[in-house]
């Protein structure tokens, strides 16, 4: 499954801002994943652990937000959400005629970074 | 600390996607990402279509397998331009492996490019590579379900193409329900029916290929 390439692009982002703000620790990445975006969590989260060893990031936790699918129907002129991965209709009026509203998304939010513990003999000096 | 990021986990392919899309429109290649489940008859489209086509639209095939040559060798024994691209584990193409391969097809003398993706019904459809368009082949033996249980290959592509109906008597499968529930998912979706086992359906094709890269 690709979830490995995604998992790998999200850690070298994340990886590469934290350097870039002159940090050396990553605490948590917090990514957006749509229902329709074809992505599963359990295999995301499970490929990120497995590639976070040995990194700045081996300590961090990835959380995800899910976002449903949702849509805006033209004909009824409604918003809604489906509890699958796709919209055939609309849920109230079964009208062929809506626009995609979210569900696609794969988006990083953010990252919580930190530095690494001076060691204690080492402080005051 | 927080620090905020905002970027799309894709952004990097997109980005390389989109420089290849620059380099074949400058060259004037018109460009066909071509997905399918493995065996549904990508190989033999791409056959079928370099024969119909007869060299009136000349033709460059990128093979992507996860290994073997199998296919590049078919397409090569057409005398068409071909360059295998063997991914290893991963089960899809991505951007950048289409940007290592630009320089090894003759660009500059092509029409078209079909790039054929490693069989899967899933991952393809995510990663763009620098396509104009994505089309991708649907086999009878695979079922009259399948839109609906692999709805983003059929929303994210411009062009589904039924293949095997030579196969129809034999198999309890609607091509009606085919059709009516990509149409459902992807009402833009252009669909063509074909075997390319008696070729029923290949000039169809091959004269939509013809008026499309015309316009
Ligand atoms: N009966 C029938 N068989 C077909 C047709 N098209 C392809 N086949 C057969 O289906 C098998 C697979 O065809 P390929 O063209 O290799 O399929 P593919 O999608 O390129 O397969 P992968 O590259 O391995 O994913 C071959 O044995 C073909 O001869 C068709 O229209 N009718
Ligand atoms: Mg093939
Ligand atoms: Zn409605």
């Amino acid at each position: 499954m690709h979830e490995a390439s995604i998992a790998d692009g999200l850690l070298r982002t994340a990886i590469s801002v934290c350097r870039d703000n002159g940090f050396s620790r990553i605490e948590i990445v917090r990514i957006r994943i749509g229902r329709a975006s074809g992505v599963m969590p359990e295999s995301l989260l499970f490929a990120f652990d497995a590639l976070k060893a040995e990194t700045i990031a081996s300590e961090s936790s990835l959380v995800i937000e899910e976002v449903p699918v949702a849509g805006y129907c033209n004909t009824c002129k409604r918003d809604f959400t489906v509890s699958g991965s796709f919209i055939l209709c609309c849920p109230y009026c079964s009208s062929n005629s809506f626009t995609v509203k979210s569900g696609r998304e794969l988006d990083i939010i953010e990252v919580e970074v930190g530095e690494d513990e001076v060691k204690d003999c080492l402080k005051d000096t | 600390m927080k620090l905020k990021i905002a970027s799309k986990i894709l952004d990097a392919n997109e980005r390389i996607a989109q420089d290849n899309k620059r380099v074949f429109s400058s060259m004037g290649v018109y460009v066909i990402n071509l997905m399918s489940s493995p065996g549904a008859g990508k190989t033999s489209l791409l056959e079928m279509t370099i024969n119909e086509l007869d060299g009136r639209l000349k033709v460059g095939v990128i093979e992507g397998d996860i290994t073997g040559t199998d296919d590049a060798a078919r397409i090569n024994a057409l005398g068409i331009p071909v360059v295998q691209i063997n991914t290893g584990s991963a089960c899809h193409l991505d951007a950048n492996m289409i940007n290592e391969v630009l320089g090894d097809l003759p660009l500059n003398d092509l029409d078209i490019v079909f790039i054929e993706n490693v069989g899967n019904l899933v991952c393809p459809a995510e990663f763009n590579v620098g396509e104009d368009i994505k089309t991708m082949v649907l086999s009878l033996p695979e079922g009259d379900d399948k839109p609906l249980k692999y709805p983003l290959m059929f929303q994210e592509s411009d062009v589904l193409i039924i293949n095997k109906i030579d196969l129809k008597p034999f198999l309890g499968v609607s091509i009606e329900k085919i059709k009516s529930d990509a149409l459902s998912l992807n009402p833009s979706i252009r669909i063509f029916e074909v075997s390319c086992k008696t070729g029923e359906g290949i000039d169809e094709w091959a004269k939509w290929l013809h008026s499309t890269l015309k316009a």
